[in-house]
């Protein structure tokens, strides 16, 4: 076990049962790392996770307290826990089926309200607990296990519905970019706010075996990185790029959610002691 | 035939708010309509949260909850949809505080993913449905009462038992509200309030007990701050919450777990949590007894009804018996668990309900003594009347029957 793994994880829930090579714990690793880097301790931390590989994987690996919703329900959640208890981090760590597709309502509103949470969303481009079916985030054109044909319908960055909706904090990065990455979400754990971190990353067994024709770690994380530079290892062009970084940082802009709530109470109960209201 | 008259018929309310009434002699009378009275009972139980999305005739607790909750410190949520609302609710009540939300039939439905994951978690909160004739938006003023059977099974999957209870005025409607938070702190689960469009819409007389007056017969929330957040394979009672928040390093999910909260995937395990989520309901079905009788000891033929539609029907089992019928009436307040022991006398049974296809009149024949002699009187979107509840009583009384009535049904397949 690793340092970090020793400081902040649970040790009989590791390792999990993640397929061999997958990102999931890698990037997890990461995360500690910011974490720690912050110095954030286990009880200042909530984990929550959704389900899928990447929800089910991570839930009750973290030390301190975790919840798993079910699918797509991790920030419906998440809202009303950080009404009760306003004055914890909050990492919510979900697939791109969660975040995307079944979950898509909650995301945009809870960045509409600025909710103070962090959304690491993980994508590996598919639905693949349920063995590899396409989701929002799939490139048009891929195979996948339900799209044999190639997936016809276009994809979406929930990068830019997220700052659509309000999001004080964005940024999309890969699990082919440690620095980058660690970077990202310790800033995104510094915005008393809405904070979205995408993390792109290879599901080997699925979307590497039928969209990349490999189950090859790092040939999958070679077309991942080829992807965030626009240019393949052989010099040609990639079919698409992913640009990474921060992509939108109005950290501490406006104030979280649950702060107008707690603000409005103190308004109402002053107005009316004022007013001589029991 | 000897007269029967109402002074001799034993009448009787078993409710623990028949206490508390004499426990509380100071307050305000009021007259206010159901929502306000569902609304103020959540206040004094001690809800703090309210999420949840607006839909007629549960609107006006979402906006009693707007106006009440900033003004004691707690908060109101209008959620993106219903999904959202229970979920945020049951978040609330996962980091310390009493949640409740509101709606009718078409988010009730919507609401089964969150229910299940409270359920399962053994996190207390309190759900109204505000019914209303369906299916689906059906009639949106109009009351039904067609989530009997969907109350019970509130979300999916099996070895689980629910309570659901339901008003009949807005007087009890206070009461019960804090009676539904009561009991989902004291079985760590969600609880129904299944009323209809009547009692939310109508106004009545309401006596609120004064807001100083100390409910000691609220029960408050405690915290579990120590392992087993879940005691698998035990039914007890008043096992505290757990809370997320505290570092306790508690684990909440929606699969079967051990008692740490750890995903399993073994059959003891599976086992043991089903153990303890249908026996804590069963073994203490005791303290879950909640209806309204008349004249059970002699009655011939007993009506059945709950909520709105019971008022006009007890007015016509007494109207029965001033014709000289031996009635009774059996109003059942906790519809689940269903209380069996309600229908054991061998008489008929005249079971009257909102709706065509039969939803209690299915639970009453299979608890009666005899299941040839209950019968059914649905009727949608409209509350029985007196007259017709009368001819019924009379019809079965006299000839073993429900005589032929325009808009009632009386078939159950
Ligand atoms: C309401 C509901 N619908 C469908 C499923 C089945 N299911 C489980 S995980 C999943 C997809 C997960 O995709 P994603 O969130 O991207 O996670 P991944 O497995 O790819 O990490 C689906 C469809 C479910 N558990 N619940
Ligand atoms: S199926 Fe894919 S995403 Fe899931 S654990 Fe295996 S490699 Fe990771
Ligand atoms: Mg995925």
């Amino acid at each position: 076990m690793n340092k970090l793994a020793a400081k902040y994880l649970r040790p009989s829930q590791i390792p999990t049962k993640a397929c061999h090579g997958c990102g999931i714990g890698m990037i997890e690793n990461w995360i500690l790392q910011a974490i720690d880097e912050l110095g954030l301790k286990q009880e200042d931390v909530v984990f929550g996770t959704g389900i899928g590989c990447v929800g089910r994987q991570t839930f009750a690996t973290w030390g301190g307290d975790n919840f798993g919703a079910t699918h797509g329900r991790a920030l419906a959640v998440a809202t009303g826990l950080k009404l009760a208890q306003p004055d914890k981090k909050y990492l919510i760590v979900v697939g791109d089926g969660d975040a995307a597709a079944i979950g898509t309502s909650h995301l945009i509103h809870a960045a509409r309200r600025n909710l103070g949470v962090v959304v690491i969303c993980e994508d590996n481009m598919g639905y693949e607990s349920t063995g590899g079916q396409f989701s929002p985030t799939t490139p048009a054109g891929y195979v996948t296990n339900s799209s044999p044909y190639g997936m016809v319908e276009p994809s979406f960055d929930p990068c830019d519905v997220v700052k659509a909706a309000g999001a004080t904090f964005v940024a999309e990065t890969t699990a082919t970019q440690w620095h980058q990455t660690v970077k990202i979400v310790k800033r995104a754990l510094q915005n008393d706010g809405f904070s979205f971190v995408h993390v792109r990353f290879p599901c080997n067994e699925n979307f590497g075996a039928y969209a990349l024709g490999t189950r090859d770690t790092l040939k999958n994380l070679e077309w991942i990185y080829e992807h965030t530079q626009g240019r393949k290892a052989d010099g040609g062009a990639t079919d698409f790029v992913w640009e990474t970084g921060i992509k939108h940082d109005a950290s501490n802009s406006r104030p979280e959610f649950t702060k107008l709530l707690r603000d409005m109470n103190a308004r109402v109960r002053a107005e009316r002691t004022a007013a001589g209201a029991r | 035939m000897a007269t029967i008259t109402r002074a001799r018929v034993a009448e009787g309310l078993v409710a623990p708010w028949v206490e508390w009434e004499r426990r509380c002699p100071k307050g305000r009378r009021l007259l206010e309509a159901g929502t306000y009275a569902l609304t103020e009972g959540a206040i004094a139980a001690g809800c703090r949260v309210f999420a949840g999305y607006p839909i007629t005739p549960a609107t006006d607790i979402a906006e009693y909850m707007s106006k009440r909750l900033p003004q004691v410190g707690g908060y109101y949520m209008q959620c993106e949809d219903e999904l959202a609302g229970m979920h945020a609710c049951a978040g609330a009540s996962l980091g310390g505080l009493k949640a409740m939300t509101a709606t009718s039939g078409p988010g009730y439905t919507l609401m089964h993913d969150a229910y299940g994951w409270a359920l399962t978690n053994e996190i207390p909160l309190v759900v109204v449905d505000a019914m209303r004739v369906g299916p689906i938006s059906g009639i949106t003023g109009a009351p039904g009462q067609g989530e009997f059977y969907v109350a019970r099974y509130c979300t999916h999957g099996g070895n689980f038992e629910t309570i659901v209870l339901s008003p009949s005025s807005v007087q009890e409607a206070f009461w019960l509200t804090i009676d539904a938070f009561n009991l989902s702190e004291r079985f760590r689960t969600p609880v129904t309030i299944l009323t209809d469009q009547v009692v939310s819409d109508m106004w009545e007389d309401l006596f609120l007990p004064d807001a100083d007056e100390h409910l000691d017969f609220v029960v408050p929330r405690k915290h579990n701050l120590m392992m087993p957040f879940y005691p698998l394979g035990g039914a007890d009672l008043d096992v505290p919450p757990n809370i997320i928040g505290r570092g306790t390093g508690v684990c909440v999910s929606a699969y079967t777990h051990t008692e740490e909260g750890y995903d399993i995937e073994e059959m003891e395990a599976q086992w043991a949590q089903t153990y303890r989520l249908v026996n804590k309901i069963r073994h203490h079905r005791d303290q879950l007894s909640r209806y309204e009788t008349i004249g059970l000891e002699d009655a011939d033929v007993v009506a059945v009804a709950y909520g709105a539609d019971a008022r006009t029907v007890k007015t016509a089992v007494l109207e029965a018996r001033r014709q000289g019928l031996r009635a009774g009436f059996v109003r059942p307040i906790t519809l689940w668990p269903f209380l069996d022991e309600l229908y054991e006398r061998d008489c008929h049974y005249v079971v009257c309900e909102l709706n065509y296809d039969g939803q209690l009149v299915r639970e009453v024949m299979r608890a009666a003594p005899d299941r040839a002699k209950v019968h059914f009187m649905g009727k949608s979107a409209e509350l029985h009347t007196v007259a017709e509840v009368v001819a019924g009583l009379q019809g079965v009384a006299r000839a073993g029957r429900i005589p032929e009535l325009p808009y009632i049904w009386t078939e159950v397949r």
